[in-house]
């Protein structure tokens, strides 16, 4: 299976969904200009690796600095379908990681916690 | 004209203005403008929160310009985003807290839409904004104001006061949009 990587911009996050070295990340900020074409792609890519992967166990990253409101949504979207292939039998792991000094990243990690259905949300905090 | 520039200058000096733009605002522009203002707050020593607050209210409110503005210029020649002409402006009330206002023209039809989603956040407190937000947030269908709905209830959320706004027609099918959002 091909990996999906983007680099980063200023207002668009790294991403690098890597199966073979079992790395899955999102890290940076996120407020592009139409969020939705551009995380459409990562959809897509996440979309036909489930179908087509026998993976069990799956551990994303996610250390997101600043996002906007349609990128909340995407978000939102996004942790939607990882609680659709945790209905499937995946064991889906967020892991989601914020500097301790970042206190709105901390209370967004909250708020996906609180909404998010079966999957294994878990707020990480790190130092300098 | 131009010899008026002091003038505004000097009264945007004594009133507190940190940051007055007027004129096309693109993707390049929001991320411009955002990220300096972050840097300047930054090595002023601002807290963190009232940083991020700030930033957060500003790229909400320039994106609102490049989505919603009803002056813009249309993509051509294989330019795919978009440029769409707006007014912003950022300072400190008399109280030290941060106000980042903005303002663009708008249909008659959309202001109307614009005031009717505004309006429904005023009486709500910070609890019942939260939930309203997750409830939209949720939603699976996007709505007709492309995500605008939950950039509203993050402006208010991060308000200190309730979210204050102004329709001014300009002629009948035409109105000029100002919001203006309060933070500390």
């Amino acid at each position: 299976m091909n990996k999906f990587k983007v680099e980063g911009t200023k207002s668009t996050p790294v991403i690098n969904l890597d199966p073979e070295n079992n790395v899955f990340e999102i890290r940076g900020e996120s407020y592009p200009e139409n969020c939705w074409s551009f995380y459409k792609p990562m959809f897509e890519w996440l979309e036909n690796y489930f179908e087509n992967s026998e993976v069990n166990k799956i551990v994303f990253e996610m250390e997101i600095l600043y996002f906007n409101s349609s990128s909340s949504k995407t978000f939102m979207d996004f942790f939607d379908l990882l609680d659709e292939q945790f209905e499937k039998g995946r064991e889906i792991v967020v892991n989601w990681r914020y500097h301790e000094d970042n206190e709105t990243a901390m209370e967004c990690g909250e708020e996906f916690m609180e909404d998010v259905s079966s999957i294994s949300f878990n707020l990480v905090e790190f130092g300098d | 004209m131009s010899m008026e520039l002091y003038s505004y200058y000097e009264k945007m000096q004594n009133q507190g203005t940190i940051l007055y733009f007027n004129g096309p605002v693109s993707q390049t522009v929001v991320e411009g403008i955002a990220e300096l203002l972050r840097d300047k707050m930054r090595a002023e020593e601002t807290g963190m929160g009232s940083v991020q607050r700030v930033f957060a209210i500003l790229v909400e409110q320039m994106q609102n310009i490049v989505r919603y503005s009803d002056e813009r210029i249309e993509g051509n020649n294989g330019w795919e985003g978009e440029i769409a002409f707006g007014t912003l402006m950022v300072g400190h009330e008399e109280d030290g807290s941060y106000y980042i206002a903005c303002g663009n023209r708008v249909k008659a039809t959309e202001g109307k839409e614009i005031a009717r989603r505004i309006d429904h956040l005023q009486g709500m407190d910070k609890d019942e904004l939260k939930a309203y937000y997750k409830e939209c947030r949720k939603k699976k269908k996007a709505d007709s104001l492309k995500g605008a709905g939950l950039g509203f209830i993050d402006m208010a959320r991060k308000s200190s006061r309730p979210l204050d706004y102004s329709i001014t027609p300009i002629d009948g099918d035409n109105a000029f949009f100002i919001m203006k959002v309060v933070t500390i």
